[in-house]
């Protein structure tokens, strides 16, 4: 048990990757299947990204479906009309999600608490409502973008089932090993600083606007990338994508999973996703009650989301081992 | 990938099987479906493995559609009970090559999932039961925008889609599909059925403000109405679009009082039309005169759901169009009403008697192929002339993949009228099939390849 944690304390990412790669092997035998996978690692992506804002600065922002939904129409765009190899398209649609994140960031990140929250969701439903009506000429309006016939392909091979998912897996791993290494710097320093002071950390002499604004953009690179990778996996833009209740189920899937732990909003993205598909079944049309429940336990009892219960857990087992060694 | 050693493991039977079904058809049927059979590969799920069938039922459980999706599910339930033991619509569709003893010897199961009524939802829940539970054909859907979603997810991935409740010309229209079909009629077709009865009733010189439902369906709908009634000489004042799920319409009514107008068009469905129904009943638009003439609400989607989610004093001599109404007399609608009833203690609505007849008119397209080879069972389905399901002679067009049926029109009852809780609509008038056929190629659109890509 206790040599277990030491291991996992030691070589996080590497415990972290093994479960991430080998994730499409024993999924099938918890009811999972590969399509399902892949749409949990790219939301872990999505979520991911959003602690190092949440999690770290304290900034609660409404609108990161801005970045995954413009991405993902981007993504759609260039599908259809330039070509449906997936480097470029990726490329532009995240050079795109980080523009739009540096000017709402500039735009909001001037206010805090509340009015941010706000802001944030005043630009998300502006974009969702545009997205259907003034330029529903070009995103599909409310039937989504739809690409009849078009399969993604990365240097001419298909994406599709394990090539795909492998292809997630890579940046989940890619972007959990960059996490984790801005949690151990200066800068993720700083971050976690705003959240705990951020009046006294600006008489320091820092310029806490500027690294609150890094923190946004940088949330919203991770957005990018996974609203990219959403379209990639399923060619097809959904109005949802853009529309404030993809960046609400965000913000539950972080509080469940433990914000500012990294691992803790990957794990809630999982769960969330492994409950509306799989454990839904049974539960027939209950199954939202269900989870809602589990939400308001989660958040009465374990503030701090499943890595605080587990954290707690593990604790109390190392404690009463430690009082039977003792006898 | 785990299918090549299943197919070893019971290659004995499977082959024997496969050799007396490829030798009845390379008989039986012509010289090009021969070559088609022999040539068939790996589409789908198809070919199933084991003794049994699975169908995928993707209704919407929670959401704004969420007694529409019910009300499928029950009807699903029905036909596959129907598929397995005989009885319902088997003992009246004509032609019908449905023994009650499954699909091509096969035991018919089924996976629900639930749409959410939201199209990336129902489009996730409907992967998993392809990928997952290996269904060979996807049915459901209550809104255009979600059984769009899925019809394109369907084609993509070589399964066929059988649509549930949606009115929208777009499904069969400009996003229409190779696998995708539809038995529901649509939005042109009620604009093409109500629009002279409209006339006829209110007089040619009315003007009109639409509300409508602000999406795929809704724009659709409104369309076909303006121009089905100006062509009878209304005027259309204004149009407002409304969100969908919405639970207040005051602020749209009071523009429509403030307008010239004396009829209102609600191009609203489920909840919506509830709720604006309701609204514009407490605004006194049904007493107020304007322009020297009562004002009238029309609703130009009805649903007996609907009429009893506003009630019958609200629905009083309201007209609009519906694809079906448990009270016909034919023997197909009798049929499906006794099994239901029996079933469940209630009559069926609208939306339960298309999924209802799209499960088993897939099942029939099975036996008339003589395969789940998809391209099979769709050239099967395309053209496919039917009768004895309730809406009498009706054809499954090649072109677009819609059925073309008579519409009814219906004008809700006064309570007076009903003789129970469910007899909420009054059939005034049928538009012959002929009348609401319409060009296949007007909303453009592309069908697509028999085999996905």
């Amino acid at each position: 048990m206790i040599s277990l944690v030491s291991i996992l304390k030691r070589f996080p990412l590497t415990i972290f990757a093994l479960v991430v790669l080998s994730l499409p092997f024993w999924f099938p035998y918890i009811g999972g299947y590969v399509g399902l996978a892949t749409k949990m690692t790219i939301w872990a992506l999505f979520a991911l990204g959003f602690d190092l804002l949440l999690g770290f600065t304290g900034y609660l922002s409404f609108g990161h479906a801005i970045f995954f939904g413009m991405s993902a129409y981007t993504t759609g765009l260039m599908f259809k009309h330039f070509s449906a190899e997936i480097i470029p398209a990726m490329i532009i649609a995240v050079i795109v999600g980080t523009l739009a994140s540096v000017a709402v960031g500039y735009l909001t990140m001037k206010r805090s608490g509340i009015y941010f929250s706000i802001l944030t969701l005043a630009f998300g439903e502006m974009l969702h409502s545009s997205a259907l009506s003034t330029f529903g000429w070009f995103t599909g309006g409310e039937n989504g973008l739809t690409l009849p016939d078009l399969r993604p392909v990365l240097f001419g091979i298909r994406m599709d089932g394990l090539t795909m998912y492998f292809v997630t897996a890579f940046f989940l791993i890619v972007g959990y090993y960059i996490a984790m290494r801005i949690s151990k710097s200066p800068f993720g320093l700083i971050l976690r600083a705003i959240k705990s002071n951020s009046q006294r950390l600006e008489y320091t002499g820092i310029d806490v606007q500027k690294y609150k604004l890094g923190a946004f953009v940088l949330s919203a690179v991770y957005a990018s990338v996974a609203g990219s990778l959403m379209v990639v996996y399923e060619p097809y833009v959904g109005t949802e994508y853009l529309h404030w209740s993809t960046s609400g189920e965000l913000v539950i899937m972080s509080v469940m999973g433990g914000l500012g732990t990294l691992i803790g909003p990957i794990i809630g993205a999982w769960f969330m996703l492994y409950f509306e598909n799989v454990l839904s079944v049974p539960l027939g049309e209950e199954w939202l009650l269900v989870l809602g429940l589990i939400f308001m336990a989660v958040v009465i009892f374990l503030p701090g989301g499943f890595v605080d219960g587990v954290k707690k857990l593990y604790n109390k087992l190392t404690k009463n081992s430690a009082d039977v060694e003792g006898k | 990938m785990t299918k090549k050693s299943d197919i070893s493991k019971t290659v004995s039977r499977r082959s024997i099987l496969k050799a007396g079904a490829l030798g009845t058809a390379a008989m039986s049927a012509p010289m090009f479906y021969a070559k088609n059979a022999w040539a068939e590969s790996q589409i789908g799920n198809y070919p199933i493995e084991g003794d049994t069938v699975m169908l995928g039922f993707n209704v919407p459980q929670t959401g704004a559609y969420a007694d529409e999706g019910a009300d499928e599910l029950r009807a699903y339930k029905l036909a596959v009970q129907h598929l397995n033991n005989g009885g319902g619509m088997l003992e009246t569709m004509t032609p019908n090559k449905l023994t009650g003893a499954g699909i091509l010897g096969k035991k018919v199961d089924f996976v629900v999932g639930d749409t959410q009524t939201k199209a990336d939802a129902a489009r996730t829940s409907a992967r998993r039961m392809i990928e997952r539970d290996k269904i060979i054909m996807l049915t459901g859907g209550s809104s255009s925008g979600i059984a769009i979603a899925q019809q394109y997810l369907a084609s993509e991935m070589g399964i066929i889609f059988m649509a549930g409740l949606t009115h929208s010309n777009d499904t069969t229209g400009k996003d229409k599909r190779r696998y995708g079909f539809r038995h529901f009629f649509n939005a042109e077709m009620t604009g093409i059925a109500l629009s002279p009865i409209l006339a006829d009733t209110y007089g040619k010189d009315r003007r009109a403000f639409h509300l409508t439902a602000d999406y795929s369906w809704g724009h659709t709908q409104h369309d076909a109405m303006k121009r089905g009634t100006e062509a009878q000489g209304w005027t259309t004042v204004n149009n407002l679009m409304t969100p969908v799920g919405g639970p207040d319409f005051s602020q749209y009514l009071t523009a429509v009082l403030a307008s010239d107008a004396d009829v209102l068009v609600l191009n609203h469905y489920g909840k919506d039309m509830v709720n604006s129904l309701t609204q514009a009943v407490e605004f006194g638009m049904r007493e107020l005169q304007k322009n020297g003439k009562t004002m009238e609400v029309v609703v130009p989607l009805f649903s007996r759901l609907m009429a009893q989610g506003a009630g019958s004093s609200a629905i009083q001599g309201v007209l609009g169009t519906t694809n079906w109404n448990w009270t016909l007399q034919d023997a197909g609608s009798k049929a499906f009403v006794e099994a239901f009833q029996a079933e469940y203690g209630f009559p069926p609505s609208m939306a339960a008697h298309t999924c209802y007849c799209q499960t088993l008119l897939y099942a029939n397209a099975c036996e008339v192929a003589g395969t789940f080879y998809p391209p099979e069972v769709i050239k099967a389905l395309e053209g496919f002339e039917f009768d004895g399901m309730g809406n009498g002679p009706t054809l499954y067009r090649a072109e677009d993949h819609q059925c073309f049926k008579d519409i009814l029109v219906v004008k809700g009852k006064s309570p007076t009228d009903k003789t129970g809780e469910f007899d909420l609509l009054e059939i005034v008038g049928t538009t012959p099939r002929d009348v609401v056929t319409y060009d296949a190629s007007i909303f453009g659109g592309e069908l697509g390849p028999y085999e996905p890509v």
